[in-house]
């Protein structure tokens, strides 16, 4: 099968399910309370679409996440780097890492409130601890991973700190970190919903609270809609970026 | 089908059972690749008669695994007819064993387990099944390690228990693929030993393909040098020396040189396709 | 550095880190004022978890959160299971499911509760239905790859010695993708625990870790909250390596890869 086709019979399921989901609501049988079909679903999006409101929430999800990623790569980039490099700094921080990282994110929602607050800053924070767990871990296994070997013919070679840094141990290290950033981002979002439905007054996640609580299961749907979208495009691109670099490491 | 005696010091030749024959006839099996078929095998005739052990030497891609893969049933897309005792074969039976030169032992189970997984569709009583398992682990001298994990034993030893699975449920042909490749030369060696002790005890007809000349000769009764693309039988040696053979015979090894030279010589330029030839040492 | 290798240095330096932060903390909370209200002193923490403890309603909040884990988790675990066994071996099954599978997994997980609460209310059987989705999930996966990659090559051997399909199916198709199996089963215990917490936080209920948060978040006492993060680590913990142990065993076959 060529790669249209293989698209095709991939979603033909899909629309498969949606046939049937609109079939089943225009029977009646399922009151608007249960069951709405998706042709309601979709005017729903529209409109939120048009006078803008889809946008603020979408826009400020991915404000949120878009930031708390940033800080939590790059401290758990920082943070997977060293503890990987230093084994004094392995034994002092790695046993704590280890033990914060058995408790759910989302167990440290209701105390990051009560000192955070419920800002932006808030729930930038928790996106930024649901990011760096696993980045931290990919940054750890990348690093370690590298033969010693190379760092044995860096020093042979004399070679200075930076270049060796650019141009020896992040190539090598980089696929186990892309997915680890991949596997970060993903959380990230999935974090970040949950944050908005328990502690929110915008964003998508708040949005489908707020239909769960007026009973517009159209709302629900919409936003549930989103958030699948977004996570797939948010998988699907880095992804891409990590193909791109195992081709380029095989070359 | 009566069970055969066990583990006795070999038998005198006139005990030789009288199942286990087998007729290859006009067998011949195409490859499709990218529409063109591909000839693997081309009207191969064989006859083999029971209790006796057969190698089959030849270069690569001359089709002698898939030979032992049709006659062993797990490839049933052929023309031509193989029969067992003079009837058609159709599929696996429990008939004719296969061991192939990976030793395929289930990995997740123990040793006995393994040789006793081989027992489940036989009508063998439950009660005597533990007896008939430990007896071949035995026969492969494997005593002391039924309770071994696979990935615990070596090479040689997993090997040799893959072939106490294979005996385990008395096969009337026993087909073996290069069963020793996969091992070091100095386990090879032993096994081979133990190869041959065994057939001598069992008695069964055994199949063995091998790319190793020496081992052919050492192990068979006859052996049969294949051509390759397409394969067809290019003759077949009688190995006339008395069992247990021994290695250091030269007759054994001018055997050997003849057909080691055949294989990596120029094709005879007669080859007109005969059942068999023979030549007498 | 040689003396960093010692059990003993390891375990000193491991709580170097840990006991500067609870100095800090104790630190802040001598501060006063709005910090005092989230800097809890240690020792109200102490007497907190003392006192939940002789109550009763630690070791309550613990039990409802963890049978709905547990039970979650076999629900969702065995019809993931069977749904990505029965997928591996149908292809047609597997090119309609397939898609659907994937497309409904790109959801956040949570991000259904709205939707679940709208259909079946906000009780028990709501959060029961989340924490089976969230155990379904990996190991639907990974019983599908399980299955998938089992080798010929034992198949093969399966049929030299007669087996029937289900045969086959019993003895080496299902112990064959175990190690995967398994793999999808401590994955999915993860996601179960995470989901139990987050619905209870979502939903309220009589008794769990979660709600007991929430509920804490409410009347701004951070005591009962670090008090519960504390079980919910303590527990997390126990059953992650509970479930290790068991794989450990069903798999002590494999041969160690140090």
């Amino acid at each position: 099968m060529n790669h249209l086709t293989r698209i095709a019979a991939g979603l033909a399921p899909l629309f498969g399910l949606l046939l049937l989901w609109q079939l089943a609501s225009a029977s009646g049988v399922f009151p608007p309370q249960v069951l709405v079909p998706p042709s309601e679903v979709g005017a729903t999006l529209a409109q939120l679409w048009r006078n803008g409101e889809l946008w603020d929430h979408l826009g400020t999800s991915l404000f949120r996440l878009v930031f708390g990623f940033l800080a939590g790569a790059a401290i758990g980039l920082a943070f997977g780097t060293a503890i990987a490099l230093s084994r004094l700094l392995e034994a002092l921080f790695a046993p704590l890492f280890q033990a914060v990282r058995q408790v759910p994110v989302l167990a440290f929602i209701p105390m990051l409130v009560l000192l955070l607050g419920i800002e932006e800053r808030f729930k930038i924070v928790v996106v930024a601890v649901a990011v760096f767990f696993p980045v931290a871990l990919a940054a750890f296994d990348g690093v370690r991973g590298i033969p010693k070997s190379y760092f044995e013919v860096a020093r042979l070679y004399r070679t200075p700190a930076l270049p060796f840094v650019t141009r020896i141990l992040l190539p090598a290290a980089i696929p186990p970190v892309l997915t680890g950033l991949r596997l970060g981002l993903t959380r990230g979002w999935l974090v970040l919903v949950a944050c908005e439905l328990l502690a929110a007054d915008s964003g998508i996640g708040q949005m489908m609270e707020m239909g769960r609580q007026m009973f517009r299961i159209d709302v629900v749907l919409a936003g549930v809609f989103v958030s699948g979208l977004v996570g797939f495009f948010l998988d699907r691109s880095v992804k891409l970026v990590e193909r791109r670099f195992v081709r380029w490491k095989e070359a | 089908m009566t069970l055969h005696t066990r583990i006795e010091p070999p038998p005198a030749a006139a005990d030789a059972p009288a199942t286990g024959a087998l007729t290859v006839s006009g067998l011949s099996k195409d490859f499709r690749i990218d529409g063109a078929a591909l000839s693997v095998l081309d009207r191969i005739d064989l006859d083999i008669r029971a209790g006796e052990f057969v190698s089959i030497v030849g270069a690569s891609g001359c089709g002698k695994s898939t030979l032992l893969r049709l006659i062993a049933g797990l490839d049933t897309d052929y023309a031509g007819e193989i029969r067992l005792d003079g009837k058609r074969i159709a599929g696996t039976s429990l008939d004719r064993g296969l061991i192939f030169q990976d030793h395929r032992l289930f990995p997740w189970l123990t040793l006995e387990e393994n040789v006793g997984l081989a027992l489940l569709n036989t009508d063998i009583p439950k009660a005597q099944r533990a007896r008939i398992v430990a007896e071949h682990i035995a026969l492969v001298n494997l005593s002391g390690f039924e309770k071994a994990y696979p990935h615990q034993l070596s090479g040689g030893m997993a090997q040799r228990a893959a072939i106490a699975r294979a005996l385990v449920t008395e096969p009337k042909l026993l087909l073996l693929d290069e069963p020793l490749g996969a091992l070091d030369a100095l386990t090879r060696v032993h096994v081979q030993h133990e190869l041959q002790r065994i057939w001598r005890t069992h008695r069964s007809t055994m199949i063995m393909v091998t790319h190793d000349v020496e081992e052919a000769v050492f192990l068979g009764d006859r052996v049969v040098v294949m051509d390759a693309r397409p394969g067809r039988i290019r003759r077949i040696v009688d190995i006339d020396l008395p069992h247990p053979r021994d290695r250091s015979s030269p007759v054994l090894h001018r055997l050997r040189d003849e057909i080691l030279a055949e294989l990596t010589g120029p094709p005879p330029e007669n080859l007109v396709h005969l059942p068999v030839r023979e030549v007498r040492v | 550095m040689a003396r960093l290798n010692t059990p003993v240095a390891r375990i000193l330096l491991g709580l170097i880190v840990p006991v500067l932060i609870l100095f800090w903390w104790q630190a802040q909370s001598a501060q006063g004022g709005a910090r005092a209200l989230a800097f809890v002193p240690l020792q109200e923490v102490g007497a907190t978890l003392v006192a939940q403890l002789a109550s009763g309603f630690l070791l309550n909040d613990a039990l409802a959160t963890l049978s709905r884990a547990v039970t979650g988790l076999v629900l969702g675990g065995l019809a993931g299971t069977a749904l990505g066994v029965a997928m591996a071996m149908s292809r047609p099954l597997d090119r309609v499911v397939g898609p659907l599978y994937h497309a409904v997994r790109q959801v956040p997980l949570l991000g259904w509760l709205p939707l679940i609460g709208l259909w079946v209310g906000n009780g028990d059987e709501a959060k029961l239905l989340i924490v089976s989705l969230a155990a379904f999930y990996p190991t639907v996966l990974n019983s599908y790859e399980g299955v998938r990659t089992v080798e010929q090559r034992y198949v093969e051997v399966a049929r030299l010695f007669g087996f029937s399909a289900g045969q086959r199916f019993v003895h080496v198709l299902l112990p064959a993708a175990l190690p995967l199996i398994l793999t999808g089963v401590a994955q999915a215990l993860a996601f179960a625990w995470i989901a139990t917490i987050g619905t209870e936080m979502l939903f309220g209920a009589n008794a769990g870790l979660g709600a007991t948060m929430g509920v804490a978040q409410a009347q701004q006492r951070m005591d009962i909250i670090l008090v519960a993060i504390l079980a919910a680590a303590s527990l997390g913990f126990t059953l992650h390596y509970s479930i290790a142990s068991l794989r450990r065993h069903l798999l002590r076959w494999q041969p160690v890869i140090h």
